[in-house]
């Protein structure tokens, strides 16, 4: 997808898209670019979003940039569980992303619903109507696991770029592991 | 002239920055902090509490029959979950923990569930045959014939329990003896049928008439989690 865009763009011959195509993934994966929307939030994911980006946790340093159009985006960061007013616009504005995108939900509503699940202005979570690339659980999640929830995007990113994939995954170096779990029952064992 | 922030600049200028380097520098949580929960199926009894506490309803029981029992699994949804604790709170038993761990990364659903099974041995025929024939362990524990015939007389039927409310004071006023398996037992003298244990049993296994002033105990479904004796405003309930 992306390479075809290219040859598209510039009507240049794929080997000039060889040529270069390493330095476009490592130089465009170095500063994703986010978008942030606000599906009906109660505005605490949405502090924690904007407190990452502040000098104490600073994810500019690592190469986020919070832009105001989705046109210019890489990442979409949605908060909020989705309600009725907001999921047309939702979805208007995540169409709007220029693919290869990453869709991030920040906190458990975009998830499930968390406490506001059922009611009558909740349209249930987001991944019934797009593709959601990295969940972040918390409500709301600490500074530093937004953190690790968008540079885990970054790399499915560089990921989707490099094999134009655009449901491509990656292993997820936070999940509950079997060792883990081996090493805990280890521990119960011996006390 | 004053320069009130020279001091401070210049000393700023060779401090340290305050930005917390965090993924290149691990960061740990306060100590309180409400993250990942950790469940102990070994000290949980079942008793489905967290389940009704639970605001987000993150969490679900499922009970399977197996033989000689059933296998009670507890399932988290941290997708679901509000972190307020509550559910720990409200656990008897401290099966339920929420650990400092704030690293909830999910890119497929899985990777945000806690699961937890244990297995619960069914007691069958020790019941069963109390309730049928109240006179066998009464005769069995001559010492203790009052509060024997009390405890199966709440396990008998309706039509027979508020008869032993009522002779019980005038016959015998002797204190209420705990039980051996844990399980609640109510002192007539002291109960004014509120219906506030009713209430609170997770398992709802109890049954209190206020007009004809019984209150009967299922005993099967009974987990013995000592949550009506918590709530007992009148001390009524021993276990």
């Amino acid at each position: 997808m992306f390479k075809k865009t290219i040859i598209e763009s510039t009507g240049k011959s794929p080997w000039l898209f060889h040529m270069f195509k390493k330095t476009i993934i490592e130089s465009t994966g170095k500063s994703p670019w986010l978008f942030h929307i606000n599906a009906g939030s109660c505005n605490g994911c949405d502090i924690e979003i904007v407190s990452v980006l502040t000098p104490r946790y600073d994810a500019e340093r690592v190469g986020f940039k919070l832009v105001g159009s989705p046109r210019h985006a890489d990442i979409a960061v949605v908060s909020g569980p989705v309600t009725k007013q907001s999921l047309p616009r939702v979805l208007r504005t995540l169409e709007q992303i220029p693919e290869p995108r990453c869709i991030v939900t920040c906190g458990s509503c975009p998830q499930s619903g968390n406490v506001f699940r059922d009611s009558y202005s909740v349209c249930g979570p987001l991944s019934k109507y797009v593709h959601v690339d990295v969940d972040i659980a918390g409500c709301t999640p600490k500074p530093q696991a937004i953190m690790d929830g968008l540079l885990l995007a970054t790399q499915i990113l560089a990921e989707k770029k490099k094999t134009g994939n655009m449901e491509a995954t990656l292993p997820n170096p936070y999940a509950p592991t079997e060792a883990a779990a081996e090493e805990k029952k280890e521990e119960k064992g011996e006390k | 002239m004053d320069f009130p922030f020279v001091k401070k600049a210049i000393s700023q200028l060779f401090s340290k920055p305050s930005c917390d380097m965090y993924p290149f520098v691990p960061s740990e949580a306060a100590p309180n902090y409400r993250g990942r929960i950790a469940y102990d199926p070994n000290k949980c009894i079942g008793c489905g509490m967290c389940v009704r506490v639970c605001a987000g309803k993150a969490i679900t029981l499922t009970r399977t029959p197996v033989e000689g029992g059933e296998n009670i699994t507890l399932r988290f949804d941290l997708g679901s979950c509000t972190f307020c604790n509550t559910c720990a709170d409200f656990c008897n038993d401290h099966a339920i923990t929420l650990t400092t761990d704030y690293h909830m990364i999910a890119t497929k659903e899985d990777d945000l569930i806690v699961t937890g099974t244990h297995f619960k041995e069914k007691k069958k025929p020790a019941p069963k045959p109390a309730a049928v024939k109240p006179a066998a362990p009464a005769a069995s524990k001559p010492a203790e014939t009052a509060p024997a015939a009390a405890t199966a007389a709440k396990t008998v039927t309706s039509a027979e329990a508020p008869k032993a409310a009522e002779e019980k004071p005038a016959e015998a006023p002797a204190p209420v003896q705990p039980r051996d398996d844990g399980k609640p037992v109510n002192d007539p003298s002291k109960c004014i049928y509120c219906t506030l244990c009713a209430k609170k049993c997770p398992q709802e296994a109890i049954v209190v008439d206020r007009k004809a002033k019984t209150w009967v105990l299922n005993e099967d479904d009974c987990v013995g989690c000592g949550t009506c004796q918590a709530a007992c405003p009148k001390d009524a309930i021993i276990m």
